[in-house]
This record gives C-alpha cells, sequence and structure tokens, in this order.
C-alpha cells in the first residue's frame, strides 16, 4: 500500500515539477509619450 | 507609471529608463505575471507601449487551434508566430523539455499613435537561450 502511494507520489511530482518551474523570468518594454 | 506596474499582480521590480523609454520589469520568483495586464497597465498610464520583449521559461504544446505554443504556467500559453526558430521547437512539443527562450510578445503596428492593449499576445522567438 506504501509502495503504490510513494510511486503515485513521485509520478505526480515529476508531472507537477516541470510546469512549478515553467514561468516568465523578465519583460522589458519599449515606450514613447513618457515625460 | 512605475508605481502604476508595480502594483500589479507577480511584479516584483519595475526599472524604468527615461533616457531610451526603457521599461524593465522582474516579476516575483514565485508569482503569475500577466503580459497582457502590463501591457493595458502601461497605457491606463497616458504612455503608449512600443514593444514588449520576455525571457520566459516553459514547455512547448500545441494550442486549442493547433498552433505551436509556450506554457508557462499550467493555464497560460503563448502562441508562438512561425519563423525559422520556432521550426526548431516543433519536435520538443508535448515532451517534458523545458525551454528557456527570448521573445517579442508584443509590437506596435506601424502607423498608429496608440497601442491596442487588448491585441493577442504572440510570442515571436528571438532566440533560444537553453533547452533543459
Amino acid at each position: 500500500m506504501n509502495t503504490k502511494r510513494l510511486a503515485l507520489l513521485v509520478l505526480l511530482g515529476s508531472m507537477v515539477m516541470p510546469m512549478a518551474q515553467a514561468q516568465i523570468k523578465h519583460i522589458e518594454m519599449r515606450v514613447e509619450g513618457m515625460t | 507609471m512605475k508605481q502604476h506596474l508595480g502594483r500589479q499582480s507577480g511584479v516584483q521590480n519595475v526599472e524604468v529608463s527615461l533616457l531610451d523609454g526603457k521599461v524593465e520589469i522582474t516579476p516575483k520568483k514565485d508569482g503569475q505575471i500577466d503580459p497582457a495586464q502590463l501591457l493595458k497597465a502601461v497605457y491606463d498610464s497616458g504612455v503608449t507601449a512600443a514593444e514588449m520583449d520576455v525571457i520566459a521559461r516553459g514547455k512547448i504544446v500545441k494550442d486549442t487551434s493547433g498552433s505551436l505554443a509556450l506554457q508557462v504556467e499550467p493555464n497560460r500559453s503563448f502562441t508562438i508566430t512561425p519563423s525559422d526558430l520556432s521550426k526548431g521547437l516543433e519536435a520538443l512539443q508535448d515532451t517534458p523539455t523545458v525551454v528557456i527562450v527570448r521573445g517579442q510578445l508584443y509590437k506596435k503596428p506601424a502607423g498608429k499613435n496608440k497601442a491596442d492593449p487588448s491585441a493577442l499576445l504572440k510570442l515571436l522567438i528571438l532566440e533560444v537561450q537553453k533547452k533543459e
């Protein structure tokens, strides 16, 4: 039972981790009309 | 504008250069940031956004219309404008590979004085920095 739970956790973790690291790291804009 | 942008969700820091009109936005590490919201915030501040570039990390997926897209959050992805660089990413579609790319999300259409903050943001890949 515990082995099944552990395997499920590892599987879920491997699915979630890449997306948890996905993100916008930096944004740069050029604007006009600024005083 | 700096204060207005700084109040937007997911924004850690805003640096504005009056000399060249450059605005650099650092997102919070764990925050979710919405570039379209930032574009609207700039517009609401009374200035016009000419260009918006991003460095983003995400997975290559197919969006609902079947186009290649960069998924940066579970519920946020940007359709990728087809180019020579995007062709090189097609093989990574729906694989666990995570890429870091630099790309242009918005460019003010030529001849228009005002930016359209509601314009659909499409990602033109300028550089593939890393594949993991």
